[in-house]
């Protein structure tokens, strides 16, 4: 038995399609359970649905032999996983928001909001100006739309939010898909069955 | 006065049954360590920072505890019993008769981030097989540490074993000269089992294969590593029969990492290890747990300035008993 963790956010339904295209009958779950879990393929697999930001623990931890999740989450997390495919569906983008079109000038110290610490510390090493990084857990386009912040560094999805906020995508930073992530012993266990559902995948030019 | 009982982040206190059985885990291998002709050496938990660090790689350096002792000495705490023993061994060898076999136990103390989960102090059983080289002295070692892992009774251990340069050849040939960021990142997707970011890095067919199975369809296409991937098998097929109760794979993309090759010495700056032979990592218990590791570390020693041949292992006695426990 297998055991897969899926994510109950943003990507959950890319994830479900992709799963259903690579053999697990994701079909089978109902939407209206309370069930914290459900054996699927004969009791084969075992899928769990967890929060975005958990799922990654619970991979690493062995709980769950492997998962999908963001990429946006995994640059923020310090786990020794693999990660043998990206999906294609589901993508979106880290971006610096604001309200102007300009970045900041070198030298220039500035107020950075973001749900992402390491991703901005990461950025940050490569810019010739520096910020303060003020970080949230939500709404974080809210704070240089209020001057909580000068910008701020978050995904962006259809721009919609941006758009209606009065809002700018100042710089397009990185692309981030959903990613299959596995546990390095769970691997060993399950190679086929893994080795079978990416394959499958990448034939549907599901993932990369 | 309320007194705290709280402890620093990664670190537990073992109180009572929780004690006994860890005690009686490392009494156990211990006693089979000396059974096997190791004798045992107490090693220091302070260390002077920089000879130690200058052993440790990029990555465990960055995991180290340092502090500026009260007659400003900059102090490291032990975070790995290897190049410790190795700093202490290599001027007093002219004086010993070789091989030496050795063992430790205690403490290492190393960094790591609190949402994890992981212990910052854990404690380690090890040994140390030093001054003979060649495959027989690796095939002692990995068979210490299989009838170590056999002896504990967790359950469902599994072990990986490979060795250093093996994707050396596939790695530099599927790397242009003039972008050596690449022959690091292209390594770091195989250690990853990233197919898309190996084929979008120029990896070849049978680095797809390595990524999927561990090993090529043909050795050969390895280069001058294929010979050894045929002794290495061979090693695991012959310790395999000894211990049907471990699962034992060779899996070269597990060790991706441990690269010789100058020309991918960038990517050494995000390994962990100095090993330069054989490697091994151990699993066990439902969750798959890391519970130790090793192999051969020649290059250490070469860092010392002293030609010694060594290989060694050591074993999370923390993971052990969790595993043993549940």
């Amino acid at each position: 038995m297998i055991r897969l963790a899926l994510p109950k956010g943003r990507i959950r339904e890319a994830a479900l399609a992709a799963f259903g295209i690579a053999g697990v009958e994701v079909d089978k779950l109902d939407p209206e359970t309370r069930a914290l879990s459900t054996r699927l393929n004969g009791g084969e697999v075992e899928v769990l649905f967890l929060k975005d930001w958990d799922l990654p623990l619970y991979v690493e931890r062995g709980i769950a032999d492997c998962g999908v999740v963001g990429s946006d989450v995994l640059g923020e997390v310090d786990g020794d996983l693999l990660v043998p495919a990206r999906l294609r569906d589901g993508a979106c983008h880290f971006s610096l928001i604001g309200k102007g079109r300009e970045l900041p000038k070198a030298g220039e110290q500035i107020r950075l909001a973001t749900k992402y610490p390491k991703t901005a510390r990461r950025m940050l090493a490569e810019r010739s100006w520096g910020a303060e990084i003020l970080e949230l857990s939500g709404s974080v386009e809210l704070a240089p739309m209020l001057d909580l912040a000068d910008l701020a560094l978050d995904i962006v999805q259809t721009g919609r939010t941006l758009a209606e906020n009065g809002l700018i995508e100042v710089e397009v930073l990185d692309v981030i898909h959903p990613c299959l992530v596995v546990h390095r012993a769970a691997y060993q266990r399950h190679r086929a069955v893994l080795n079978e559902w990416v394959a499958r995948l990448e034939a549907a030019e599901l993932a990369l | 006065m309320r007194i705290s009982t709280g402890l620093p982040i990664g670190v537990t206190a073992l109180l009572f049954q929780a004690a006994s059985r860890r005690k009686s885990l490392e009494d156990a291998l211990v006693a089979r360590l000396a059974g096997g002709g190791y004798s045992e050496v107490v090693l220091p938990v302070l260390d002077y920072a920089e000879p130690y660090e200058a052993l440790l790689s990029p990555a465990s350096r960055g995991e180290l505890y340092r502090f500026v002792d009260r007659d400003g000495e900059v102090l490291a705490l032990r975070s790995d019993f290897t190049p410790l023993l190795a700093r202490l061994l290599a001027p007093r060898l002219g004086g010993l008769s070789l091989p030496l076999r050795l063992f430790y136990r205690g403490d290492v103390v190393r960094w790591a981030e609190e949402r994890s989960g992981r212990l910052r102090e854990s404690y380690q059983v090890g040994a140390e097989l030093l001054g003979e080289d060649g495959e027989g002295a690796e095939g002692e070692v990995l068979r210490l540490f299989l009838d170590l892992l056999a002896s504990t009774g967790v359950p469902g251990p599994t072990v990986i074993v490979g060795f250093a340069g093996a994707l050396d050849e596939l790695l530099v040939s599927a790397s242009r000269p003039s972008r050596p960021e690449e022959a690091a990142e292209l390594t770091a997707a195989v250690a990853r089992r990233e197919r898309s970011a190996v084929r979008r890095l120029g990896g070849s067919a049978a680095l797809l294969e390595v990524v999927d199975h561990g090993v090529p369809a043909d050795p050969a296409a390895l280069g001058t590593a294929g010979e050894r991937l045929a002794r290495c098998a061979a090693i695991v097929a012959d310790l395999a029969r000894a211990h049907p109760e471990i699962a034992m794979t060779v899996d070269l993309a597990e060790f991706a990492q441990s690269t010789l090759d100058p020309r991918l010495g960038a990517s050494g700056s995000s390994q962990r290890s100095y090993y330069d032979g054989l490697v091994f990592r151990g699993y066990a218990g439902a969750g798959g747990l890391e519970i130790g590791g090793g192999g051969r570390y020649n290059r250490l020693f070469d860092q010392l300035g002293v030609a010694l041949p060594a290989v060694g292992f050591t074993l999370g006695l923390d993971g052990l008993t969790s595993v043993s426990a549940s």
